[in-house]
């Protein structure tokens, strides 16, 4: 009995690092972030008042509506591209069957390169008047585009650049899927003589679900916080056309000191990230075989 | 999917023109900053681009002359490497005791650490060290970067850990092997190799992140990623200097994906993707 509990305590004495590092460095700023969203602040950092007063101001805040909708329309039209394309290089990846190293290095080369230094080289590249980007579309006959600084097509563009960053990843996501459906039931279907269509559209991709919404868990939660490569190429702008939610709390927290409401704005995103990941665990739980 | 006998060979060369397309676009962009970082000034921003030109090393010459590039790159060494050690530090011992004791709080931590965004921790954090001075110092940078590299290591140790036979541990136990030694002499060694996985994306997570060095470094410690945007203003005139500084932040990440590649993947996807 004694050993047993020598054995509990070492044991404990274990975790403890780790526990007491995630209570002061994650626990406890999350509890003291959603407390200070409650509390109104003079400009000099003053604590002034205390209730809802945060979150009502954020209804009443146009700059707020504008981030959920650039937020959800960057979300929604990255996942979309990426999971098509991501799904599309997958299928090709396993019909090659070997995939030499070098291959392989090639296509996680992005998603392992900073954000930021993504940011870079697409500016240079995107350049309006003098990027490569525009010099092979006026090549090819078509008309320039002014990129990140459009306000039409900033989110787009924004989109395109974690899709070139992001595709591969999803791609490999999808391919351990792929590598891991059953090839009875691909026997089966040879058998009954089913087309090329129908075995991709009544077999493979309802099996292949649950990889899907896997790979749609992990992108939703980077792609709902997207921050680097907005930072660095746009700061949100312009005039506020990819100012995300993350970009305006981040702002309103460090550049305007509004540290009561930029907290309510972060309570608000991980509530949505939160809720996002809630949903797809549901359905990840309906598309289960 | 075997290969059925009604497939045409010309659908395999299909699939490998495609496949090679992909790389080509996966490539081009990386190729380009690269080739851009070793133009001469004057043709760096030359339209229509050039591409046939004599490779120079001054934008490299130029960045070190005349920033303080090289204390970034330290200070980001200090910082990523500092934030690597600790999540191992704490990481491991308690991947291990949920793995053996099925506890399920470190991984739920992690979870959380990973889906809220950055920003919600630096609000308080900022608070909380301004309070204690620590603004600025490498300690505020190390600790804040553990927080990534703590749930990297703990995500991808525990299946490691669930993986090796219980019956192995129990044998030690009723020779009185304490926990502590269990883990020191037979866990770790068995997990070796989630040890390099964990630590090398650890590394480049942490190496990679953007958001708490921009706020809470000073002219002092900057990482280099918190530089760049400084390269960024500059980088209006000097297109080179801006491609060989954005070449060298991604040099520590893209040399670990020519070179540890295979493994890399099964610890990327967290489990997604069994390696």
């Amino acid at each position: 009995m004694r050993v047993e509990n020598n054995q509990r305590r070492q044991m404990a004495m274990m975790s403890l690092p780790a526990l007491v590092f995630t209570v002061s460095m994650i626990a406890f700023p999350f509890i003291y972030t959603i407390w200070m969203s409650f509390q109104t602040y003079s400009s000099t950092g003053q604590i002034t008042g205390w209730g809802g007063g945060n979150y009502r101001r954020m209804i009443d805040d146009a700059q707020f509506w504008n981030g959920i909708w650039i937020t959800f329309y960057l979300y929604a039209l990255s996942l979309v591209m990426q999971l098509v394309l991501g799904t599309g290089l997958a299928l090709l990846l396993f019909r090659a069957k070997r995939l030499p190293g070098i291959l392989r290095s090639l296509f996680i080369s992005p998603f392992l390169m900073p954000p930021v230094v993504a940011g870079m080289m697409w500016l240079v590249i995107l350049d309006p008047s003098l990027g490569a980007a525009n010099w092979i579309l006026t090549s090819l006959g078509l008309p320039p585009s002014d990129w990140l600084a459009s306000p039409m097509m900033v989110v787009p563009t924004l989109a395109i650049i974690d899709t070139w960053q992001w595709t591969p990843y999803v791609a490999l996501i999808v391919l351990g899927g792929l590598q891991s459906l059953p090839p009875s039931v691909y026997e089966a279907a040879e058998i009954d003589g089913a087309s090329r269509r129908a075995v991709f559209f009544r077999i493979t991709l309802p099996l292949l679900l649950p990889t899907l919404v896997t790979a749609m868990v992990l992108r939703s939660v980077d792609l709902l916080r997207f921050f680097d490569l907005i930072y660095i190429t746009t700061q949100g702008g312009p005039s506020n056309h990819s100012m995300t939610l993350n970009i305006y709390g981040f702002r309103q927290g460090f550049e305007f000191f509004q540290l009561g409401y930029a907290s309510a704005l972060m309570v608000t995103l991980s509530v949505m990230v939160l809720g996002a990941v809630i949903a797809l665990n549901r359905l990840r739980a309906g598309v289960e075989w | 999917m075997s290969r059925k006998p009604s497939d045409a060979p010309w659908l395999d060369w299909v699939n490998v023109a495609l496949l090679v397309l992909a790389g080509i676009i996966v490539m081009t962009p990386t190729a380009w900053m690269i080739l851009s970082s070793f133009k001469p000034s004057h043709e760096v921003t030359a339209y229509p681009p050039t591409l046939v030109f004599s490779p120079t090393g001054e934008n490299y010459a130029t960045l070190t002359r005349q920033t303080p590039f090289l204390s970034y790159a330290v200070n980001s060494l200090i910082v990523t490497a500092g934030s690597t050690i600790l999540g191992l530090l704490f990481g491991a011992p308690a991947a291990f005791v949920a793995s053996w004791t099925r506890i399920t709080w470190p991984a739920v931590v992690a979870l959380m650490a990973r889906m809220a965004p950055g920003t919600l921790f630096l609000l308080p954090w900022y608070v909380m060290f301004r309070q204690v001075d620590m603004i600025g110092s490498y300690w505020a940078l190390i600790l804040t970067h553990a927080v990534i590299t703590l749930p990297i290591v703990i995500w991808v140790l525990l299946p490691y850990f669930d993986a090796i036979p219980r019956s192995i541990f129990e044998a030690a136990q009723v020779d009185g092997c304490s926990p502590f030694r269990i883990f020191r002499r037979i866990g770790l060694p068995l997990v070796s190799s989630g040890l390099a996985v964990s630590s090398i994306l650890a590394f480049v997570f942490s190496w990679n992140f953007f958001l708490f060095a921009l706020v809470l470094s000073n002219a002092q410690t900057k990482t280099l990623i918190a530089a760049s945007f400084n390269f960024i203003g500059e980088g209006s005139t000097n297109w080179g200097g801006l491609m060989a500084a954005a070449t060298i932040i991604a040099l520590p990440p893209l040399i670990l994906a020519i070179v540890v590649q295979r493994w890399l993947i099964s610890g990327l996807t967290l489990g997604a993707v069994k390696g």
